[in-house]
């Protein structure tokens, strides 16, 4: 027993002494939005060329961006996947701990879907049904607000299905959420009059009360699993899921979409920027470490190849909503440039 | 009943099993009086030094976790986080609206913990300690050697797979059971979960309370038949109490992992904070919350994600709480046998 | 106590009745569990049979003289070749989304399997060969009828022309399927087709090795110090409370702990298995004290009291005497407490293990994930295949877990004793 508690102290001393060594592997953390998109890009810059395959870690988009902007050196990620943009607050830690030079690319869109299983109709909504189904304080028309009345889809409105409003979605830790509620409740939201009168004269007000979610059980925080959404709509067919793109298009025997102010979300609408809830989704780059690990500039290059973001690209296969012609070539030359990123 | 006990490892020992005598008592004074050599110095501070890394590791988790939790104490005050009955961390989604209303009250999460660690329990108890008290009293030899470890695989399920199974399983189930009863439940509930998780956390009860009861001197059991008792009666009034204490601490190893887990919760409870005994409906816990909140999207500097470690500071207090008078009462009806 | 002069023969039918009824309820409690562990078991092996085999499609590759230049393999597209070799097998297809179409039967994969073939046996250049490449995710799927074609078209991962292409080459004998080695010798990939286990797993025993090695001693000696050695006190007392309270503690902090202190003050290597399977030590390091805790109780004072009479020192009577009569209660509680070190995902998102890592690992100093992490990340990949890959992956897990305790049955078994 002694010799063993010895042997493995003196085993734990000896790897405390180890130096940190160099890195030959880029290191990515962020986001689990985008880590499917950028495990592919590395996983074939790995194949198909001579650098070590990159190791992608899913911590969440803030969690990445701690870890990013804890400093420059080789004990620190090269590149953090956001799926929302980076906030001021964060660039300057960022600065603080000696990271100023950050390189920003918007790599394409991820729709944001709202299904329901096959079983029952595809429904057609408008961003006012689904405020008014999941705010937790709705606006009447003489400019007062009074706490969400709605129990059915009916009662919102009459083409509506009779069935309780149950939505299973992501919770307020989420990027999902946060797009969801800026995109589509927002927009539902701005669709009273004197609510949108409010954004200009009282913006904390006109934000409360359009981004706040009901809590009284009609919406459903799911945790950030969407198949285990998936397979809860499956199984419970009077409910809705809200859901990232790529989820909809691998479950179309189980799900479908609904029509959200008259589109569909199908890749080509969601892509031409007609499906209303689409949000984008951005890598960072510490450019202190160009160069000092090796394969960074080889893996941005990888990226923004067209075989990989390109229209008929393998990352539209995984289900990446590529950003247009024109925007592509501009963040293409914005990210081989190296152009550093402005608030 | 006296046995001679075998010869262990090629050392002589032969051991009166009974009551000490007072010769015994004797000796035992004098062998503790002669100084032991430095060797068994080094070896029992060795050993001090190992009982010392639990120590160390709690004071590292209040070191990692104070400083974040002291930016949230200033961003939200304390006597909010406390006693707050709502918890609602949508509504600081922004910088410029960190802290606007009580949103990070507590209460609701504590409720949630107890309320699924109570049903996890309430399964796994009964459940666990009639497994363990048939395979060690009942049982042959050989169906013990292969039921026990077959039990202990489902502590080692990966609690994704739980979560599948409670979220598309039992809660559509449950679902499904009350509706025949004209009853609306969720179709996430707090007793999804905490069935499952008590199933998870049932072999800790049935395999540590096993070898505890097992572990109980036959001297015991001979002298209860001699007096007449039949074998139940023998477990229930003999074998059990002298097992208590460590009994106790396989249902406290049991409830800690209970309040522990995350990945059950998270996938058939649901996230929403409710300030409610009812088990039908969805609660969560402050694990899953802290796992939500270090893997979330928001901002890192947000008193969303600070209010994690304020939340693993308040869990740890909460468990010391439980502990201290759970160690009290085991202390207090401990029986001391031989 | 039973009160024996008022119950001694009286109603004795009634308490021999109670008897079986105290039988019956342990032999009832066993059947409830065992019957969770047939079910989630089952449920686990149905979704896992998809992964036995694999679809492989014969592509004739043209890799004559005037396709590639054999000096350079380098520099070949094998993408480029590949996509000519589909289109020579299907001529009439014009359109550009129906050539997609038509890449998409053959794995990503395939092109780079077409290089590992041509750099093994460099004799396939010169001519067009027949090479067998591993087919898509969806095409194995729909093999083993696994997709309602019977929905329209844009409701399944497979299109019409697609089914009829498939058709051709089935019957013209260019599919067939074969066992999948792959599953077990390959790392992670994002395509389901051929995403294996081996890294994980091998970060896994990586993991456990170190936490079994720092966590057991340490436990062990903890729990003979606190039972056998420590004075009754205010400072013994606090150092039971804080066990008893570590063992509730919420992994992911034990992934903080491992955060600040492993990663940021001593600066080992983050996603590293050592610093990974440390952290997992500290987690289960509670389990193990209060196991052997209670093991050591369960030994008869007379143990200890007879080492000591004959003259033995406390540590001799400790450690000869009374540790081998604990021993199987502390691999009892060693061995629930590997099991959920083994499960563990939370505290290795901490420190940066719950991460895509193609390459096996060397060593427990390079980055490395573990099963139940690798499970985690396929249970939330978007594509459809993975939920099979899923399920495999846990049963690996379970049999590295029942091979765990099929050894401490053997050792138990062998110190097994009542007193």
């Amino acid at each position: 027993m002694t010799v063993r508690l010895m042997t493995s102290a003196a085993a734990a001393l000896l790897v405390l002494a180890a130096p940190a060594t160099a890195r030959d592997q880029i290191n990515i953390v962020g986001s689990s939005t985008v880590f499917p998109f950028s495990t592919t890009v590395a996983e074939r810059f790995g194949k198909s060329t001579e650098f070590k395959t990159p190791i992608v870690e899913s911590t969440g988009s803030g969690g990445g961006l701690k870890l990013f902007c804890a400093g420059v050196g080789v004990d620190t990620p090269d590149i953090t996947n956001a799926s929302r943009r980076i906030k001021p607050s964060e660039v300057a830690l960022c600065a603080e701990n000696g990271v100023t030079d950050i390189v920003e690319a918007m790599i394409g869109f991820d729709g944001i879907v709202f299904a329901n299983s096959i079983a029952s109709a595809q429904i057609e909504l408008t961003l006012r049904d689904i405020f008014l189904a999941l705010a937790k304080d709705v606006p009447t028309i003489d400019g007062t607000t009074q706490p969400n009345p709605y129990v059915t889809w009916d009662q919102i409105n009459p083409d509506l299905p009779s069935v309780r409003i149950e939505v299973l979605g992501p919770p307020p830790t989420s990027g999902t959420r946060d797009a969801f509620a800026e995109l589509a409740m927002e927009g539902g939201c701005k669709s009273f009059d004197w609510v949108r009168a409010l954004k200009t004269s009282d913006k904390p007000v006109y934000k409360s009360l359009c981004h706040t979610i009901r809590e009284d059980g009609a919406y459903i925080e799911a945790g950030e699993n969407d198949n285990l959404i998936v397979q809860k709509l499956k199984a419970n067919k009077d409910a809705f899921g809200i859901f990232g793109y790529s989820f909809l298009e691998q479950n179309g025997d189980l799900v479908q979409g609904a029509l959200i102010n008259g589109v569909a979300p199908e890749f080509d609408d969601i892509a031409d920027g007609n499906y209303p809830i689409a949000r984008s989704l951005y890598f960072y780059v510490k450019k202190a470490h160009v160069g000092v690990v090796p394969g960074i500039r080889a893996f941005l290059s990888e990226f923004i190849s067209e075989d990989a973001w390109g229209e008929d690209g393998y990352l539209a296969d995984k289900g990446l909503i590529p950003l247009g012609q024109g925007a592509q070539e501009n963040w293409a030359d914005r990210i081989t440039g190296l152009k550093l990123l402005e608030m | 009943m006296k046995h001679i006990a075998p010869i262990r490892f090629g050392r002589v020992g032969v051991f009166v099993n009974g009551k000490i005598t007072p010769m015994a008592d004797q000796m035992l004074i004098l062998t503790q009086t002669i100084r032991p050599k430095w060797l068994d110095r080094l070896v029992i501070a060795l050993l001090a030094a190992a009982a010392c890394v639990a120590i160390l590791v709690t004071a590292g988790i209040v070191l990692s976790l104070v400083f974040e939790t002291l930016q949230f104490f200033n961003k939200v005050p304390v006597m909010d986080f406390l006693f707050g009955l709502d918890w609602s961390p949508q509504t600081a989604i922004r910088a410029d609206q960190v802290g606007a209303g009580g949103s990070f009250g507590a209460i609701p999460l504590i409720n949630g913990t107890f309320l699924i660690s109570a049903i996890a329990m309430a399964v796994a108890t009964p459940l666990g300690l009639t497994s363990a008290v048939y395979l060690s009293e009942y049982a042959t030899k050989r169906t013990r050697d292969w039921i026990k470890p077959t039990l202990e695989i489902l502590a080692g399920i990966p609690t994704v797979v739980y979560g599948f199974f409670a979220a598309l399983t039992v809660a559509p189930f449950i679902r499904m059971t009350g509706g025949q009863f004209g009853l609306e439940i969720a179709s996430e509930s707090a007793l999804a979960a905490g069935i499952v998780m008590g199933i998870m956390i049932l072999p800790l009860i049935s395999s540590l309370s096993g070898d505890v009861i097992n572990a109980v001197p036959q001297s015991l059991r001979d002298a209860s038949y001699g007096l007449g008792a039949t074998h139940s009666e023998t477990i229930r009034r003999v074998v059990l109490p002298a097992a208590l204490p460590g009994i106790a601490g396989s249902l406290l190893l049991a409830a800690s992992r209970a309040i522990g887990e995350t990945m059950i919760v998270l996938m058939a409870a649901g996230m929403a904070a409710k300030l409610t005994a009812n088990p039908l409906e969805a609660v969560t816990t402050i694990t899953v919350q802290i796992v939500a909140l270090l893997t979330g999207d928001q901002e890192f500097d947000s008193a969303k994600t600070l209010s994690a470690f304020a939340l693993g500071l308040l869990l740890f207090a909460l468990t010391l709480c439980l502990n201290v008078i759970a160690l009290g009462i085991v202390r207090k009806y401990r029986e001391h046998y031989d | 106590m039973i009160n024996f002069s008022k119950h001694a023969g009286f109603n004795l039918s009634r308490r021999h009745r109670a008897e079986q009824r105290f039988q019956w309820a342990g032999r009832f409690a066993i059947l409830i569990s065992l019957a969770f562990l047939v079910i989630m078991l089952g449920s686990i092996f149905r979704d896992a049979s998809g992964v036995m085999r694999q679809s492989q499609i014969a592509v004739a590759v043209d890799l004559g003289p005037e396709a590639i230049d054999a000096a350079d393999i380098a520099n070949i597209s094998f993408g480029k070749i590949l996509k000519s070799a589909m289109r020579a097998r299907f001529p009439d297809v014009m359109k550009r989304k129906d050539k997609k179409r038509l890449y998409n039967l053959v794995s990503p994969e395939a092109s780079f399997e077409i290089k590992r073939q041509l750099t093994n046996d460099p004799a396939l250049f010169g001519r067009v060969q027949t090479l067998w490449l591993t087919a898509s995710d969806d095409l194995d799927l729909y093999l083993r009828g696994k997709i309602d074609t019977s929905l329209p078209e844009n409701q399944r991962q497979i299109s019409d022309a697609q089914i009829a292409w498939i058709k051709d080459l089935k019957q013209a004998g260019q599919i067939r399927r074969v066992v999948n080695w792959n599953f077990l010798t390959n790392g992670d990939s994002r395509e389901p087709e051929i995403a294996g286990i081996l890294s994980a797993l091998v970060g896994s025993l990586f993991s456990l090795a170190v936490c079994f090695s720092l966590s057991f001693p340490i436990g062990i000696g903890a729990a003979i110090f606190l039972e056998e050695f420590a004075p009754t006190n205010r400072i013994t007392s606090l150092i039971e409370v804080n066990i008893n309270n570590l063992a509730a503690v919420p992994s992911i902090v034990f992934g903080l702990l491992g955060l600040s202190i492993f990663l940021g003050y001593f600066g080992l290597p983050r996603s590293s298995p050592l610093v990974g399977g440390m952290v997992l030590a500290l987690m289960t390091l509670p389990t193990i004290i209060i196991a052997a805790r209670a093991a050591l109780k369960s030994v008869p004072p007379s143990f200890k009291q007879a080492a000591l009479a004959l003259g033995a020192t406390p540590v001799q009577a400790v450690f000869h005497h009374v540790l081998p009569a604990a021993l199987p209660g502390m691999l009892t509680g060693a061995i629930v407490g590997m099991a959920q070190a083994l499960g563990e995902t939370a505290p290795l998102l901490m420190i940066g293990m719950v991460a895509f890592i193609v390459d096996v690992p060397q060593s427990i100093l390079e980055p490395a994930t573990a099963l139940p992490v690798q499970i985690f990340l396929w249970a939330d990949s978007p594509e459809r295949a993975f939920t099979e890959k899923t399920a495999a992956a846990i049963i690996v897990l379970l049999v590295l877990l029942i091979a765990m305790n099929l050894s401490v049955i053997l050792l138990r078994r062998k110190l097994e004793q009542r007193f």
